[in-house]
């Protein structure tokens, strides 16, 4: 296999594919946008799930939820001492938060109660304990907030303060102390903390009640362990590990980019007719210079090869193009419209910078599904070009 | 079934594989029924345009094979982080009965296709094209192996269940497990390092003596031997641990994906042996630059392998 490529027939092939310049021009073009398509939704959810996978670090180890019904409902913090007295266990954290729902503006907040006395389970939390002191906050009627809430209060002649209706009916008025922006936006963005009695009231709950509870375990190996031990002990809970969100973290993100993969097969091969059809059409010009090839001596491997170097040189300056207008549109203009897709609508629209996470394996699979598929439709077509009778397409 | 977009460009290449290689093979069955050079009739004519038709689709089923092979142990890597107890692809894909014999014929369509191009190379370069019956009789039999091989891709991947337990490399490459390597774990680990040497040794002195017959065998065994002392002794200096036999996890990138390198020059170097011992065989003079080759990447192999115990000893002092 001793196949040496041919520079002077590559230089043939691209002055080939000048000459016909038009009809090459609209396959490039279309080529280019389905590429960039396909790239774009690739890296939107490749820099989500990234910046998903660095929050996931920060998340409980365990969290316990109690059901009835089927659905969760509160938890008494009377079971703390119960869950503490297991082995490996370092803390359990009561939480009580929950979402807020904002009708103005059609949104929910994500309400937080901070104790400043718990271990927090968040690092970003620690460190907002560090700088602001909830207890004055307390005294202070006062709360922190995420940039994009704050933008959504300004928006409503909120400036400054926030009037929570409480579950009786009657108004609680808080004050915004401080606003919090952090290199996590997906997770701070429509944030609301609060003292944790704050949070109990507007939520109308009793003092020995919580949402949920976090537990630290120092060991990640005993995880599944005592995540066992708390379904036995207490069968009415559901216990999460961290291993459990993670996994369901990548299979929402694999299944929504393979649902839109799955569409772009389609028009995928849409496209694989139009150029089947496209290659096939060849002009009497087209066949005389084919015929006179092969008066002069070329074989039908030659002309072959002239034919898939030309598919390889459209369809691979089309990838590189489009890769690149791809990454300029997800990374620098921050993929407008398609970044939807993934994120959502249904909370507070977090506004936020796509983190640069371009890895292997996407361009690999790009690669994959964009250039082969080009070049398959064109293998026939080629064929039935190059094996034209020179004598008849001459006369 | 999981719809990840790795497994989906795997199984959209396998249709255009599947759609192709059966046009092929159905031009290929005419040209072996009829084919005959001497004739001068309007059939022998279009069988010899349509014999370039089938050349091409092979070359194109080859080239996008070769990369397509080493993107599905990376998806099957890929897969392990979602499916419970796996950690590597050698519990992904032992988790469904047909896994190993699925690499097998992975493996074998890789050498075969290769092969198929090896001898269209030497056909069409002869003005009596010698061996045209013989490549379409070949591919006959490579379309069986390719149809079962996107058979298993396609049962493979639909039949991967998140939630079922399969077993870690752990405990698949141990003398604990009832797979039938299972008895190799039990025979003393110094045994493979000898029978590596030696193989290799042959390997060279079959190079040296440029005889065909010995340089098809000692590569033939060569392949064998190096996975085998690559599972029992080298990949435990690789992971440096003792207990670790997996030959998938050094695809990782713990290990610097020091499998992909190891996998491949191990591929060229006695894919290039083997055919080429074959073509000399077929020739009846043989052929240097397939031995050449063969024997460079052989030695990288070797090379590589061999570095690891040996920076190992060095660093520690001891042996594992």
């Amino acid at each position: 296999m001793k196949n040496k490529f041919n520079f002077l027939l590559l230089d043939f092939a691209i002055s080939s594919i000048f000459r016909r310049g038009s009809k090459n021009i609209f396959i490039f073009f279309v080529f280019t946008l389905l590429i960039f398509l396909l790239s774009s939704v690739l890296f939107i959810s490749n820099s989500i799930k990234s910046e998903l996978d660095t929050t996931l670090n920060a998340l409980p180890d365990i969290t316990v939820q109690r059901l009835q019904a089927g659905r969760a409902i509160n938890i008494p913090t009377s079971r703390i001492n119960k869950l503490l007295a297991i082995d490996g266990v370092k803390a359990v954290i009561p939480r009580v938060w929950g979402y807020y729902y904002f009708a103005n503006a059609g949104v929910n907040f994500s309400v937080v109660g901070i104790d400043k006395f718990d271990d927090q389970y968040k690092d970003l939390y620690a460190k907002l304990c560090d700088k602001f002191d909830f207890d004055k906050l307390q005294d202070k009627k006062s709360m922190i907030v995420g940039k994009g809430v704050q933008k959504i209060l300004k928006s409503n002649f909120y400036n400054g303060y926030f009037n929570f209706i409480k579950p009786d009916g009657s108004l609680e008025k808080l004050t915004i102390a401080g606003v919090f922006s952090d290199d996590t936006k997906l997770e701070s963005n429509d944030v609301i903390l609060l003292p944790m009695e704050k949070a109990r009231d507007i939520f109308g709950m009793s003092k020995n009640e919580a949402v949920d509870f976090v537990i630290k375990v120092p060991n990640p190996v005993e995880i599944p362990n005592i995540a066992k031990k708390i379904r036995l002990l207490y069968p009415d809970c559901r216990v999460i590990t961290k291993e459990d969100l993670s996994i369901s973290y990548q299979n929402i993100f694999d299944y929504k980019s393979g649902l839109f993969l799955a569409l772009f097969i389609i028009s995928a091969f849409t496209f694989f007719m139009i150029i089947y059809d496209k290659a096939s059409g060849i002009s009497s010009d087209e066949k005389k210079e084919i015929g006179i090839l092969k008066a002069v001596g070329w074989t039908i491997d030659d002309v072959l090869k002239e034919k898939f170097y030309e598919a390889f040189v459209i369809s691979f300056i089309s990838f590189i193009t489009a890769l690149s207008l791809a990454i300029f549109y997800v990374y620098f203009l921050n993929a407008p419209l398609l970044k939807n897709i993934f994120i959502g609508y249904s909370s507070l629209k977090p506004e936020f910078d796509l983190p640069f996470a371009f890895d292997f394996q996407t361009f690999a699979i790009i690669f994959f599904l964009t250039v082969p598929i080009y070049i398959a439709a064109t293998i026939i077509p080629s064929w039935k070009t190059a094996s034209l009778n020179a004598d008849e397409v001459m006369r | 079934m999981l719809l990840t977009p790795e497994i989906i460009t795997i199984l959209t290449l396998d249709f255009i594989f599947a759609f192709f290689g059966l046009i092929a093979f159905i031009i290929s069955i005419n040209i072996v029924r009829k084919w005959n050079l001497n004739s001068t009739t309007p059939t022998q004519y279009k069988l010899e345009k349509q014999s370039f038709l089938v050349a091409t689709i092979i070359k194109y089923i080859f080239i996008i094979k070769l990369p397509l092979f080493l993107f599905f142990i990376f998806t099957a890597d890929k897969l392990s982080d979602i499916i419970t107890g796996a950690m590597c692809a050698a519990g992904v894909v032992s988790s469904v009965s047909f896994g190993t014999s699925m690499f097998v014929y992975k493996i074998l369509n890789l050498y075969l296709f290769g092969f198929w191009l090896v001898l269209n190379h030497y056909d069409l370069k002869k003005e009596n094209q010698p061996y045209t019956r013989y490549k379409f009789m070949l591919y006959v039999l490579g379309f069986f192996l390719l149809s079962i091989e996107i058979y298993y891709d396609i049962s493979f991947f639909t039949s991967l269940d998140v939630s079922k337990l399969v077993s870690c490399c752990g405990t698949i490459f141990s003398a604990a497990s009832s797979s039938s390597i299972s008895f190799i774990f039990s025979i003393n680990k110094i045994y493979f390092v000898y029978l590596f040497y030696i193989s290799f040794t042959f390997v060279l002195l079959s190079y040296l003596f440029k005889n065909s017959i010995a340089i098809f065998v000692s590569n033939f065994i060569y392949i064998f031997i190096a996975i085998i002392s690559l599972i029992m002794f080298f990949g435990t200096y690789i992971y440096q641990l003792p207990t670790h036999h997996c030959p998938f996890c050094l695809l990782q990138k713990n290990y610097y994906y020091i499998g992909y390198i190891l996998y491949v020059a191990l591929y060229a170097g006695t894919f290039y042996g083997i055919s080429g011992a074959i073509m000399s065989k077929l020739e009846h003079k043989p052929q240097k630059f397939y031995y050449n080759i063969s024997i460079i990447f052989d030695i990288i192999y070797a090379l590589i392998v061999s570095a690891y115990p040996i920076v190992y000893f060095l660093r520690n002092g001891v042996w594992l």
